[in-house]
């Protein structure tokens, strides 16, 4: 009973702030809405009994990737208007994602009756979890069955790192650059090295 | 507390609800109480430092202090700027006050005193308060001014940077815990120091993994040194520039809260949580909440202290010990740590290994799933894990 | 097993918590207009600046280091969020599992050696 509640109630607010993530007209507020999505959606993953996975959701996609997308929107300070103006060239290969993606989705709501999908049965009989929480479960697959995909992410981690890097960093110009700080040259330092006492006779000087 | 309301005559599920609105109403309350106390503590010994006396007019010893102010603020006028962005602007300081008080739903009080007993207990409130960031982003762009957004730029950047290196340190306690249950994490460490401490700072291969996340929470509440987020010199008050109120104030108690949150996570990942500090039998007759209390206070001190000792950092240093610093050491410790238990903990010992080719496709029900064999999940496992039915095929 | 039972004081606090926080906020904006405090002039609501008019927009530009700052930090947090299964399994894993975690630790610290040597770490 609880449960069903409370699945409406996520369905219903994942779907709603979907629809104001593309209603809205501030960027800024569709980032937000896109947030209250991914919330929403990692609470039905928690009814579904996938906990490690809403966790991850909120850490990874709340924490991490909405942040920075909140920053490209908040601080780019993009002229939208401009943006806008391309509608109309663009809109033949927008509709034609558009209908692939409509396509997916039938395809996908056509295959409920399909069967062979079958992770477990209402009264939790089949598919016993062989494990006492679902993320040891995944540790156990994924870091021995599945090593190949887990090493080929990593790999592609390592391709967006340099490849932001690259399209990103730009070194600044001598003149601009900050003189190097030395912290442990400067902690090395002590006054015996670095003061001396001196005096030189009139009109001589010191060398330094 | 359910068996409780139940004895009264009611039914479980109403006794449940009741027991559960109860234990969050004893969450909630009290913390917003402990932190207008903790505003007062940290100005006094601030105070102390500098050899002042601190608030000392409202009340004995001033104790009523951070309730007078509360009073004058929620009399205050709230000023919403006309060129802020309204919706968000009264939007930040709820989202930082919620987010500042749902973390501590899986905070462990005592042995089995925890309000939510979740398997990824410690993955709730690393993710909660990786949404502090939105708080403090938010307010400063929504009030559309100057300063308030150079500071939620510097407070998004110091926050994620520091976040890196606490996750990394969450992983050196998991991998000795073995668990993200808080409970399972606190009994964990019972005598884990020589048989005699309880607590993982002292395990050598941890301590310095203390030390990084004691410095990295600082960074994270953005507390001194590491108050770049409000350099007054620099920035007037931050991100709050624009707000005046109890959405101010809303502010503070969700710094507050979440520095109250620092240093019970400080307190129960590696000080032992509410075991006494000491493995010894009548030590354990002091209730466990009192233990964490105490550990929580002292390390609110080390705060406080810091925060009145320690020059402020410039923001190339904080970003360099963020990045080039704690970010490689916790990496390698992770590595370490991983090593060491590889060596002493899970090694299998004479029984040795199964391998894929040594473990017949059993029908035992318990192990069949998806239609495939199970073998496949035990590849590489020791034999000692297996179950009884497995382990006769393979011996 | 997941215990769901557990999750629902979460839902529970996270309510009241909400509702807690629009109380602090509402609630003064509502007694403030009762005891006439509440009296905002054209100055009052102007944006907060050292006694003359704003002369640009606050929201400008920003310097790319941000940027770079918050994709270094998805990957690591997702780096991180790999490791965290990987922590509570080694039991089961063994040494094959710790191997695949440091080629895969290995991978990344290419990485993050790239970023240092570019100076993407830096701060000017």
């Amino acid at each position: 009973m609880l449960q069903t509640i409370a699945f409406y109630l996520f369905a219903t607010l994942v779907v709603a702030s979907a629809v104001m993530v593309i209603m809205s007209r501030n960027p800024v507020h569709s980032v937000l809405w896109l947030i209250l999505s991914f919330f929403n959606a990692a609470g039905l993953m928690v009814l579904v009994g996938a906990e490690f996975i809403a966790m991850l959701l909120v850490i990874v996609y709340v924490g991490a990737v909405a942040v920075l997308f909140l920053f490209v929107v908040m601080m780019l300070d993009i002229d939208f208007a401009s943006m806008r103006a391309g509608f109309v060239r663009n809109a033949p290969l927008g509709i034609a994602i558009a209908l692939v993606l409509l396509a997916e989705l039938v395809l996908g709501i056509g295959a409920y009756r399909a069967g062979a999908l079958i992770l477990g049965t209402p009264d939790g009989t089949a598919a016993p979890l062989l494990f006492e929480s679902n993320i040891e479960s995944i540790g156990a697959l994924l870091y021995s069955r599945y090593l190949f995909l887990f090493e080929s992410a990593g790999i592609i981690l390592l391709v967006a790192m340099i490849g932001a890097i690259v399209l990103t960093h730009r070194e600044r110009p001598a003149a601009h650059r900050r003189a190097h700080q030395d912290i442990g040259k400067q902690v090395r330092r002590n006054p015996k090295e670095a003061t001396f006492n001196a005096s030189p006779e009139i009109g001589k000087g010191i060398d330094l | 507390m359910t068996e409780t309301f139940q004895d009264w005559g009611m039914t479980y599920e109403w006794a449940w609800g009741l027991a559960t609105l109860a234990g969050v109403l004893l969450i909630a309350l009290p913390l917003m109480l402990a932190v207008a106390m903790i505003i007062y503590m940290d100005r006094k010994v601030w105070a102390a430092i500098a050899l002042r006396r601190g608030p000392n007019v409202v009340g004995p010893f001033g104790l009523a202090q951070s309730f007078a102010d509360g009073l004058k603020v929620f009399l205050q006028e709230t000023i919403i700027p006309s060129a802020a962005n309204k919706g968000l602007f009264l939007l930040a300081p709820i989202l930082t006050f919620t987010v500042a008080l749902a973390a501590w739903a899986v905070i462990p009080f005592n042995s089995g005193a925890v309000l939510a007993d979740i398997n990824v207990g410690l993955l709730y409130i690393f993710a909660i308060s990786s949404l502090g960031v939105y708080g403090v982003v938010i307010s400063g762009w929504a009030s559309n001014s100057k300063y308030p957004f150079f500071s939620a730029m510097r407070a998004a950047a110091q926050m994620i940077s520091y976040e890196v290196s606490i996750g990394f340190v969450i992983i050196c306690v998991v991998l000795y815990a073995g668990t993200f249950n808080m409970n399972g994490i606190i009994v964990g460490q019972i005598g884990h120091g020589l048989g005699v401490f309880n607590g993982y700072a002292f395990n050598l291969l941890l301590f310095p993994m203390w030390v990084v996340f004691l410095i990295s929470s600082l960074a994270e509440t953005a507390r001194a040194p590491f108050d770049l987020t409000e350099a007054e010199s620099e920035l007037v008050a931050g991100y709050q520039t624009e707000y005046s109120s109890m959405s101010f104030a809303l502010f503070w108690l969700g710094e507050y809260a979440n520095v109250l949150l620092m240093c019970a996570l400080n307190a129960i990942l590696f000080f032992g949580g509410w075991l006494p500090p000491i493995n010894w039998e009548p030590l354990y007759a002091v209730p466990g909440f009192i233990w964490l209390f105490a550990k929580i206070f002292l390390f609110f001190f080390i705060f406080s202290w810091i925060k009145a000792t320690v020059p402020r950092f410039r923001y190339d240093q904080l970003m360099r010990l963020g990045w080039k610093v704690f970010l490689p050491m916790s990496l390698l410790f992770v590595v370490l740590i991983s090593g060491w238990l590889m060596l002493t903990r899970y090694d299998c010992g004479d029984a040795g290994r199964v391998y894929v080719s040594t473990v017949p496709v059993t029908e035992a029900g318990v192990l069949y799933r998806d239609g495939q064999s199970a073998a496949n999940l035990w590849d590489g496992r020791c034999v000692d894990d297996l179950p009884a039915v497995e382990r006769e095929f393979v011996s | 097993m997941v215990d769901l039972s557990q999750y629902l004081p979460i839902l529970i606090f996270l309510g009241i918590a909400l509702a807690l926080s629009c109380l602090f906020v509402f609630l003064p904006m509502g007694v403030s207009r009762l005891t006439g405090s509440h009296n905002p002039t054209a100055e009052k609501l102007s944006e907060y600046e050292c006694g003359f008019p704003a002369f640009e927009d606050p929201r400008s530009q920003f310097d790319v280091n941000f940027y770079l700052i918050a994709i270094l930090f998805i990957i690591f947090d997702l780096e991180a969020a790999f490791l965290f299964p990987w922590a509570v399994s080694l039991d089961l894993t063994g040494w094959p599992g710790w191997i695949t975690m440091m080629i895969f630790l290995f991978e990344l610290i290419v990485g993050f050696a790239y970023a240092w040597k570019k100076g993407a770490l830096e701060w000017e």
